[in-house]
Formats: structure tokens, sequence, C-alpha cells
């Protein structure tokens, strides 16, 4: 039999029981409603955390340290240093996309009357837009620039007026990251021998406020920052293309804080790592681990959640699983009734030219048809379930946790689980249908002569 | 060569103990074009040997053969095709599906043998026309009187334009004025389209619009007799 005619064959004969079929695909609809809305709680859980993590900072980056371990204490053999030669291990590993070393330093900061500490990060402008930087203003670093910085979108906030009354601690600051761009920013780094060296950068870019991680940061082409490191640790010497402003007297609150001064300038602060894709991050970062660096990335903490939120649809799911035996067993036993009431038509079918596999696959498509139906039918259930989940209780609870107006997404329904319900439910028609079917095709042909 | 032949054909039912012998050694040779009338009364054991005859039932002891192939050693799945694509049924209470209209009714044999939906309306509708049907195409089963609901079955037993139809009692819940007008069509459509009828009846004058009237009695053929009444 042609398909067509199965499907509108096997809808007719559905119909003539209007309301055996109803309450058959009730109990698919409720089947499939009870697995989609309980696992989309556990999608959603993972999903929101996920949000939430993304504002600190890309999934897909690391952020890789050297391990230190001071001569003569065990595991000094394992300390990993960021040198060069690290980096192109790092940029080795199967999955990584792009690698930055990263140079910092931080001095000083004076942009008009304002002053302030401001943290400076060398990274490689070419990488930049790899490593998922985005200006939101302004451009980002290219290969040319030297002592162009982009700063990121908190950085204005770390700059004040000595003079202004306001109390800073008690009012957040609210400057504008406008303020900063295509502005003169003098930096100031002291280094041991309380010497003095004034830079003046220009302020190219305005990062987006996208990702909190960078949000305080101001970066630089590495190989300048490299040059001002030098000078930090070494007390240098100057070099002819870096502008000194000897002249110029700033006043130094507190000594600069280079935390790692012992440090070698040939090893870098820390190196930043674009992964493939957000799955690969952790596996990366463990790798990275075990290769003896520190490496710290925002999926790490992932782990734990989609740990909970696992547990909690396997149960969940399981709970969704029974009710669709349930509706499965149900439809069983509607279509061995079916079957019964329609003996004879089925024996008249077979007189008049049915096959097994016409006989078999006409009672599959109607159990499959009540499998697809009760399927569709439970998402579009799911799905207004879903949304009053995230409407009131979601609300509810992010209420509780970041105030007024915050919607915490408690269930989600992605795509693939729309496909997968349905693919599943009418998977489960299909077997259902099975039993039923098998009895069909067993039926003698004469009883349609006989009993007449 | 016959259509159809019986050899020495026996069916014995097994009830409990006892073993009922409703086939008891029958010889029968249907030629290609005859119309047959098998008489007898009821329980003699003719819709056994239609059964027998169709490959629906297996018999106990003989042979069925069709075109040269002896019906009762092929498979399941190969009688199914000969059904479809030579045989035509019609059975005394109609048998239509009370789901379907009746083009579609009569189209399910086409439905089976993987016609595609405007051949199989056409076809059907023509063999309703046939049976004077052409109004009633798209009523159900239950919206029709018994002789209407007799006549679609016809067309339906004749839709695929088989080389045998088997017909079993098939005016026995109709008045004798349909029957008559039943039988008179029926007699027309397959004498004009060449076709072979095996027809059992327990009544009469239904038999003697047949070619032959084979009589039988106790699951054996007793005698045979001419017929061929002609209604004009
Ligand atoms: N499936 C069966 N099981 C047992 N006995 C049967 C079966 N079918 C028919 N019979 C018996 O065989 C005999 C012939 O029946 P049947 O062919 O139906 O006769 P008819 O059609 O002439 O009335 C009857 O005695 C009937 O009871
Ligand atoms: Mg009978």
């Amino acid at each position: 039999m042609k398909s067509y005619d199965l499907l509108s064959l096997a809808y007719r004969n559905l119909w003539r029981r209007k309301g055996r079929t109803i309450l058959t695909v009730l109990g698919v609809v409720i089947g499939t409603t009870a697995i989609v809305v309980m696992l989309s709680l556990g999608i959603g859980l993972v999903d929101s955390q996920k949000k939430q993590m993304e504002q600190w900072g890309s999934l897909n980056m690391i952020r890789v340290h050297q391990s230190y371990s001071f001569p003569g204490e065990p595991g000094e053999e394992q300390q990993r240093l960021l040198t060069d030669e690290a980096i192109e291990e790092i940029k080795a590993i199967e999955g990584v996309v792009a690698v930055s070393p990263a140079y910092e330093v931080s001095g000083e900061a004076k942009l008009g009357k304002k002053v302030g500490y401001i943290q400076l990060v060398g990274i490689d402008p070419a990488m930049m837009e790899m490593l998922e930087f985005k200006a939101a203003h302004g451009r980002l670093l290219t290969a040319g620039d030297k002592f162009n910085v982009v700063a990121g979108s908190w950085v204005i906030n770390n700059l004040w007026d000595p003079n202004d009354t306001l109390d800073r601690w008690e009012e957040p600051p609210q400057g504008d990251p406008l303020e900063l761009l295509n502005k003169r920013l003098s930096l100031t780094l002291m280094n041991a021998r309380q010497q003095k060296r004034i830079y003046s950068l220009n302020v190219v870019g305005i990062l987006s406020d996208d990702s909190m991680e960078n949000a305080n940061t101001v970066f630089g082409p590495l190989a300048e920052i490299k040059k001002m490191r030098a000078f930090v640790e070494q007390g240098g010497q100057s070099s002819p293309d870096i502008p000194v402003f000897p002249g110029v007297d700033v006043e130094v609150k507190e000594p600069p804080r280079s935390r790692q001064r012992q440090q070698q300038v040939d090893q870098y602060s820390f190196a930043l790592v674009r992964t493939a894709d957000v799955a690969l991050t952790r596996s990366i970062s463990q790798e990275l681990r075990d290769r003896g660096f520190n490496a710290y990335s925002m999926a790490d903490s992932l782990e734990g959640i989609e740990d909970v939120a696992r547990q909690m649809q396997a149960v969940l799911g399981g709970i969704g699983a029974i009710t669709l035996l349930v509706a499965a067993i149900g439809i069983t036993n509607t279509m061995v009734m079916s079957i019964y009431e329609r003996t004879r038509e089925i024996a008249i079918m077979k007189v008049v030219g049915a096959s097994f596999a016409d006989i078999r696959t006409m009672f599959l498509a109607e159990s499959s048809l009540i499998g697809i139906i009760g399927g569709i039918i439970g998402i579009g259930l799911s799905y207004l379930i879903s949304y009053l989940l995230n409407t009131y209780i979601g609300a509810a609870i992010g209420a509780g946790m970041g105030g007024e107006g915050t919607v915490l997404q408690v269930s989600l329904i992605p795509p693939w689980l729309v496909f997968f319900a349905v693919a599943f439910s009418m998977a489960i028609g299909l077997i259902s249908g099975l039993y039923p079917a098998n009895r069909a095709i067993r039926l003698d042909p004469i009883t349609a002569m006989r009993h007449g | 060569m016959p259509l159809l032949e019986l050899r020495n054909v026996v069916k014995k039912y097994r009830v409990g103990r006892e073993v009922i012998t409703a086939l008891n050694g029958v010889d029968l040779a249907v030629e290609a074009g005859e119309f047959i009338a098998i008489l007898g009364t009821s329980g003699s054991g003719k819709t056994t040997l239609l059964n027998v005859a169709a490959g629906l039932e297996k018999p106990t002891r003989g042979e069925v053969i069709f075109r040269g192939v002896v019906l009762n050693k092929l498979k399941e799945w190969q009688k199914v095709a000969f059904r479809r694509k030579q045989m035509g049924f019609i059975f005394q209470s109609y048998n239509l599906i009370p789901a379907l209209t009746a083009q579609e009714n009569v189209a399910m044999p086409l439905l089976f043998d993987n016609v595609p939906p405007r051949e199989r309306n056409r076809r059907a509708a023509k063999a309703l026309k046939h049976m004077g049907l052409q109004d009633r195409s798209k009523h159900k089963p239950t919206e029709m009187s018994g002789g209407q609901q007799q006549r679609v079955a016809i067309a339906r037993a004749l839709v695929h334009q088989p080389r045998i139809i088997f017909a079993d009692e098939l005016t026995g819940n109709l008045d004798s004025q349909t029957t008559y007008e039943i039988m008179c069509s029926l007699q027309a459509t397959v004498r004009e389209q060449g076709q072979t009828l095996l027809l059992v009846t327990h009544d009469r004058d239904v038999a003697r619009f047949a070619d032959r009237i084979i009589f039988m009695v106790d699951g054996k053929i007793v005698s045979e007799e001419r017929g061929g009444f002609n209604h004009v």
C-alpha cells in the first residue's frame, strides 16, 4: 500500500472510535509532556548557569599561569614556566584555536584630572579578535600598534578626581567609558630602584561589557608591554623608542604592585587560550593541568552543576518515562481492542488481497499515528507549562536571587528535545503496535466467509 | 486445460473427538468463461468447497489446480498474490468495510495492488456505474439498502477484472425481487466480460442462472444439470 493511502486509512480508522482514540492519545500527551518538562528543568538549570558564567568570561577561554615551586621543594621538577616553548606546546594541543602570551604591569594612570591605578596587559594584537575580544567603541589592537591601547569597560571607574568631594565608596562610580576613547592616558611605572618612567598611551578602543573578566584591564601590544616590564624588573636602560617624560613628576601613593618580581622577563605573566568550542574547554584545561601548568576556565566550574543536572534529569526523566510506559500500554490495549472489533474487516481485506505486510503496516500506522499526535500535542503542552514555570516560579526565584525583574529560566526546551520527543513518542507508538499487528496478521481470512 | 480443477478433494474438520467430513472426494473442472452454480442444502459442504477452491483453506487430501498451479502447495503470500490479481469474492453478508464509502470499498483490491489513487477511483467509479450505483459512490454501507450493498460488493469483486469470481450465497439476505435483479446483472456482466463464476447457493431460482448446475449432498457431487436461464 502507498503511504498516503495508509495514513488516510489509519486516520479514518482511528477517528471511528473518537472517544477511545482521544483517551489513548491523551495518555501519550501526558507521557510526552512529563518527559519533556522534566528534562527541560535540568537543561534550564545548566543553561542559566552557563549564561551567568558567560557574564564573567567566555566559556571557551582558558587562562594559563606558570606553576612555581621553590628550589628544594618536592615537585620542583614539575614546575612549568611560561616560556616561548611552553606557548608553542600549548598551541599544538588539539582543540586550541588561539593562544596569546601576556605580560602584566601596573602603575598609576592619569587622565586629565583623574588618577588611579590600572593594570596593563600586553597581548598579541593579531590574536585579539580570535581571543573573543570585542570592541564596543573604537577598535581592537592591530599589528602596527605600539602605544595604542584598548581599555576594559570598567577602567574609567578606577580613575577619579582627588579633589572631588564625592564619596567613591558609597556612591558606585558611573563613569562613561567613552570618556577614555581617543584620549591620552599617561602611565607611570616605577622600578625597584624607585626610578620612574612615564608612558603616554592612546586609547583606541573600549571593550564591550559582556565579559567582566577583562572589564578592569587595559590591553596593549605585547612587545611594548614587554619592554615596560623589563624596565620594572631590571631597572632597565632606556631604549630610544620608548617616549620618556622625565620632567613630569607624579606623586606615587604606594609602591607599584609588581607581585612577581622574581619572575624573569623571558617568562610570560600568563597566557590566554581559546578552544574550538565549549565542550572541549574542560578537557583542554585538564590537559594543561596534567602538563603541570596552572589552568583555569569558567567551564571547569560548570562540571559540578552538570553533574547535579544529570542526576536531576535521571530522576525526573525516569518519572516521565514511567508515564510514557503507561501510555504505551494504553496504545497496545486500544489496538488489541480495535483488532478484536475489526476481526471480520481484517479477514475481508485478506480475502481481497491484503498481504501480511499490508495488514501489519496498517496497524503500525495507526499506533504510530497515536504516538505522533500525542507527541506533537505533548510538545505544545510542554511549551505552555515551560512558559508558566518560567514566568511564575522562575520570576519568583529570580527576584529572590537578583532582585525584582530578574527572571531565572528554570525550564528550557531546546529544538533537539522537540525532535527527540516526537521521534520517541512515534517509536513508542510503533513498538506498542507490534504485538497487536502480529495478532492481526495471524487472523484467519475464512472468518469472513463463515459466520455470515 | 480447465481454469480451475479440484481432484478428489477431501476436507475433514476435527471438532473435539468427532471428525466431520465436509468434502468427501470432490472432482470438479471449471472451464474459463463458465458460470457454474453449486446447489445443495445447508451443511452439504458448499462453503467449504468454495474456500478450498479459492485457496483460503487447505484440503485434507486431494489437489486444487488453478491455471496449472497446485494452489494448495503454495505459500500464503503466493496465494495472496493470486487472490489479489485473479480472484474476486462475493459473500452472503456483503462484507463491506463500514468506515469506507461505496467507491472506496470497490477500490480496495486495487489499493492492495498499489494502483495509484486516480486510476483506482476511475476504475471503481466505472464498476459502480456498471452496477447502476453511480449516484451512491460517496455513501457509507450503512446508508444503503441490502441490495445496494450487495451490488457494491459485486462491483468490488469485478473491479480488478479477475479471471474467476467466487460467490457464496450472495442473495441469502435479499428479497426475491432484488435477488432476481442482481442475478440478471451479474449474469449479464460475466457473460459480457467472459469471466468465470463459481457460485454456491441453496436457492434453485438463483442456480438456474448458471450454465451448469451441480448438485451437492453430504460433501459429494451427486449430479449435474444444464442451466442457462435467460431473462431476456
Ligand atoms: N471450521 C469448521 N469446523 C468444524 N466444522 C465445520 C467447519 N466449517 C464447516 N464445518 C462443517 O462442515 C459441514 C459443511 O459446512 P459448510 O461448508 O459451511 O456447508 P454449507 O455452506 O453447504 O452450509 C457442516 O457440517 C459444518 O458444520
Ligand atoms: Mg455456506
